[in-house]
């Protein structure tokens, strides 16, 4: 009984297959990070604009400000050429 | 209201809302103004925000009473873009504030109707920014008697309780019981189902001063006249600073009632201005002092909860302080006050 256990244990330890394969998990990360990013930019951009209709002078600023969170997509991808 | 559900979108009225507050006028704009005459007060505000009405109303009026329409007309634009902009729950705790300026016209309406003034002058001093259509204000200044303005509110959150005081009002032959039965049911539902979160939590706290502020003055101003009115009368529900029988007993005597302010939480920020009003009896400084006091809140409360009710309400505070300040400033170059006598006038942070 005991035995069988101990070897049931080491197959499922040795079985080398992974629930996803590494290429998949990094796409979730950069996908999990585009959607970050992306509830970032709705109040920024939300905000953005608010300031663009009282002072359109604002438009680079807030284009700036709006996309500043993109950079955690842009890191979140340096994951996929490590993989 | 049906727009209470639904998300809000707080991001985009807090930065409109901030961009329109620091275009205010500053300390420095009231030092150029209070060494102007009526005409060039619209001059300057023509070159600011004021631009619209200002053009509009130039061609018919003229020196004070332009500044003035401008003024009211600006407010109640201002206010109503606020509203145009919100959605959801945001929309309804403003819609809530602004009901004021609904409280505001019945009573103004009713103040006129008492006092048998004409409808053109009743008109000029209303204020259309609260949450009636111009239609429903219109109805209201047509109505004709305070028994009409009663049934033409009949159905708002204001038919109810002015039905019930206008018997009062119909034995006694005072405005008291009708202007207090207006300012309860405003008070009432902008402190009802309020709190859902901790941003509605201080901002309920914030309207809880307000109150606090509302009936400390009306206590002082009762205390200082030395009327016989029962100054439960005017006690408005929500504040923690006293109950109405607090209040009764302490107006009767000024010294009790600064005391139990200065021991208040209000204390810290008030105490200047109740060691004037305890020396030279002025009630003027004391009540700017009030405003300051609730403007600064307001604005603390709107770094602190940026994404909340908070900074627009502190910029709908900030906006009344300056039209009430560009108006004295008008009235008062008009009757011939010194600069120096108007700076003393003015709320400026």
């Amino acid at each position: 009984m005991i035995e069988t256990a101990t070897q049931l244990a080491s197959v499922v330890l040795q079985s080398s297959a992974p629930g996803i394969p590494a290429t998949a998990a990094a796409a979730l990360a950069v996908g999990l990070a585009a959607l970050g990013a992306g509830y970032a930019e709705r109040g920024i951009g939300a905000a953005a604009v608010g300031a663009l209709a009282e002072d359109e002078s604002l438009f680079v600023r807030g284009l700036i400000f709006t996309v500043l969170p993109e950079t955690l997509v842009i890191l979140a991808l340096v994951v996929v050429f490590l993989v | 209201m049906s727009t209470a559900s639904g998300t809000s979108n707080p991001e985009y009225v807090v930065a409109r809302v901030r961009a329109r507050k620091a275009s205010l006028f500053g300390d420095d704009d009231y030092r150029k103004l209070v060494r102007m005459g009526p005409a060039e007060i619209a001059r300057q505000m023509e070159e600011s925000t004021y631009e619209d009405e200002i053009n509009a109303l130039g061609a018919r009026y003229s020196g004070v009473d332009l500044v003035e329409y401008a003024l009211n007309r600006d407010l109640a634009g201002q206010f109503d873009d606020v509203l145009g902009w919100t959605e959801g729950r945001l929309y309804d705790l403003i819609a809530r504030y602004l009901r004021k300026f609904d409280a505001w016209n019945v009573k103004t309406v009713i103040r006129g109707l008492y006092s048998n003034v004409d409808r053109e002058t009743v008109e000029a001093d209303l204020i259309r920014a609260g949450e009636f259509s111009d239609r429903q204000v219109d109805r209201l200044l047509n109505a004709g008697s305070i028994e009409g303005v009663v049934e033409v509110l009949d159905g708002t959150l204001y038919g109810g309780p002015l039905a019930d005081a206008l018997e009062e009002y119909e034995d006694a032959g005072v405005l008291v019981p009708l202007e207090n039965a207006v300012d309860r049911a405003y008070y009432e539902q902008l402190l009802a189902n309020l709190v859902v979160d901790e941003a509605t939590e201080m901002y309920r706290e914030f309207l809880t001063a307000e109150i606090d502020f509302r009936n400390a003055r009306n206590g002082l101003r009762l205390a200082r006249s030395g009327a016989d009115l029962d100054p439960a009368a005017y006690y408005i529900d929500g504040g923690r600073l006293f109950s109405a029988s607090e209040l009764s007993a302490l107006s009767e005597s000024r010294d009790e009632l600064l005391a139990r302010i200065r021991d208040s939480v209000y204390g810290d920020q008030l105490d200047n201005a109740l060691t004037v009003v305890e020396e030279t009896e002025s009630l003027i400084g004391f009540e700017r002092a009030l405003e300051t006091a609730l403007q600064s809140y307001a604005d603390r409360l709107g770094v602190v909860h940026p994404l909340s009710v908070t900074p627009v309400v502190s910029y709908i505070l900030a906006k009344e302080r300056e039209v009430d300040n560009i108006r004295a400033i008008a009235r008062g170059r008009e009757a011939g006050l010194s600069p120096e006598r108007i700076e003393a006038e003015l709320v400026v942070l």
